[in-house]
């Protein structure tokens, strides 16, 4: 069974046809949804906006109050990037409650797999500001729904660009293991592989910064060789994927090269960390090749439902593994040194 | 008070911050410090744009020089991010910055709020001093060496 939760964002927070993140991404996703031919297999959700204490566990009360005044007076951009408009708030807010709609219909059937195809998306928000296209982390507010129930929680992010807003929410919490593969250099300029975690969290951000023209079987060997260790460890009870599709080879915005069939195997290993049906949900982060969304979307779920699809072939042989093992050695690194300053500050105090 | 060693000015080729880079580099070049031209690449300027990154690498440094400083004392860093960030970025090691400097409304944003507002945003976050310049830059140079002083 898949749930869709949503769409959001067709119809609302258009920034235009000459911005990349446009309501015909909506259009393009939905269609990869119809591509799967799911008749009874398939159940939407309407998206209500997200309750504000759900909203607060992420986000500043200070920035929520003004993101809606801004938007309520007529909006604006907040960056060179990031538009905001009257509807946006409205808009925003359905994105992210959204996922808390999907989470409770899969705690409901106990079974199946949840996508949320939603826009604005929101990896890049952070506690106090929007950025990169996002206003507020939808990914970030299921995370801590679920986190406050005491549940523990792997965020997998496969977006081309660094999730520095979810990074840096779930930077010192040790319920929520946030892992991301992403092209380095590259916006947001965060996402360094010894950027592992705060104090209380140490190890439990894992980066993996690839470099362009990286190919799926280097994505896959990333989340193999440098995350699976540490998720095998955490024993998460719910995954989350940051499900963007701008790592694929026609996308505006990334120089990786990943192939719709990359996608699926990708959506397969995140399948793999979840401890059993019905607890992965898939939020729709970038993804701005109107073709490549939809094939990918369609692959992506495909492979999850056991649905046959059409897909490009998956990619092999790009730049990367020299990327992994330094990911790795500069993860073991970083965990080194902080556990010698917290050795040594337990020792002076 | 920490001596100004090392200065960051925002440029994203707005008028505003032609003026934020010539009031720093008069700054700079009255102290002896070193300026860096920061410029933020963001998710649209590298989907399409980065000619137009090139020239203002150019432009930044022509107003650095044409404001008295050496080619030696000056840096043009493109760096990924959003304005607030890259600048923020600037104030961490290993460019540990001791002054911002920023034009008061950038290309693009909005006005009047803390939303949209790179000078605002930088004046709460920034742990270091932070010089916001008005548009047009400051009425008369003699001004310099007075700037802002963030919390």
């Amino acid at each position: 069974m898949l749930i869709v939760a949503g769409p959001v964002g067709a119809h609302s927070h258009d920034g235009g046809q000459n911005h990349p993140e446009q309501q015909g991404r909506i259009f393009s996703v939905m269609d990869g949804v119809r591509d799967l031919d799911l008749d009874d297999e398939i159940r939407y959700l309407t998206a209500h906006p997200a309750p504000l204490e759900d909203l607060s566990r992420v986000h500043a009360t200070k920035y929520l109050n003004e993101l809606e005044s801004f938007c309520r007076q007529g909006g604006g951009n907040l960056d060179p990037d990031t538009f905001a408009l009257s509807d946006s708030w409205d808009a925003a807010c359905r994105a992210a409650g959204a996922g808390l709609e999907a989470i409770a219909e899969l705690e409901r059937l106990g079974d199946g797999v949840a996508f949320v195809p939603v826009r604005p998306p929101g990896h890049h928000a952070g506690a106090e500001r929007g950025m990169g296209f996002c206003l507020l982390n939808n990914v970030a507010v299921s995370a801590a729904a679920l986190t406050a129930r005491g549940q523990r929680v792997l965020i997998v992010d496969w977006d081309v660009h660094h999730g520095n807003g979810t990074q840096a929410i779930f930077w010192d919490d040790p319920d929520v293991l946030y892992i991301s593969t992403h092209q380095w250099p590259l916006f947001p300029g965060t996402g360094r592989a010894d950027e592992i975690g705060g104090p209380n969290a140490i190890g439990l951000t894992v980066n993996i910064p690839l470099p362009p023209g990286t190919t799926g079987d280097i994505v896959r060997m990333a989340l193999e060789v440098v995350a699976q260790p540490t998720i095998d460890q955490f024993n998460p009870d719910w995954v989350l994927v940051s499900c963007g599709f701008d790592g694929h080879r026609d996308d505006p915005l990334g120089e990786l090269a990943l192939s719709s069939g990359d996608f699926a195997q990708l959506a397969q290993l995140a399948s793999s960390f979840a401890p059993r049906s019905g607890r992965l949900v898939l939020f729709l982060e970038g993804g701005y090749s109107a073709t490549a969304l939809r094939s990918s979307v369609a692959t992506t779920l495909g492979a999850l439902l056991e649905v046959p699809v059409e897909q490009e072939a998956t990619t092999f042989g790009g730049p990367g593994s020299e990327a992994i093992e330094a990911a790795r050695r500069g993860r073991v690194q970083a965990m080194d040194a902080l556990r010698m300053k917290s050795h040594l500050a337990g020792g002076q105090g | 008070m920490t001596p100004i060693k090392t200065i960051a000015v925002g440029f994203d080729g707005s008028m505003n911050s032609q003026a934020a880079v010539t009031w720093a580099s008069h700054l700079a070049s009255a102290l002896g410090a070193h300026l860096k031209v920061v410029h933020a690449v963001g998710l649209l300027e590298h989907a399409g744009q980065s000619r137009h990154t090139a020239a203002r690498s150019e432009d930044g440094r022509a107003l650095a020089l044409a404001a008295g400083l050496l080619s030696s004392q000056v840096e043009w860093l493109a760096v990924d991010g959003d304005p607030l960030s890259a600048l923020l970025r600037m104030t961490e090691a290993p460019h540990s910055v001791d002054l911002l400097v920023v034009g008061s409304r950038g290309a693009g944003q909005h006005s009047g709020t803390l939303l949209g507002s790179t000078s605002l945003e930088l004046v709460e976050h920034s742990g270091v001093a932070v010089a916001v310049i008005p548009q047009g830059g400051p009425r008369d140079d003699s001004e310099l060496g007075a700037p802002s002083r963030s919390e």
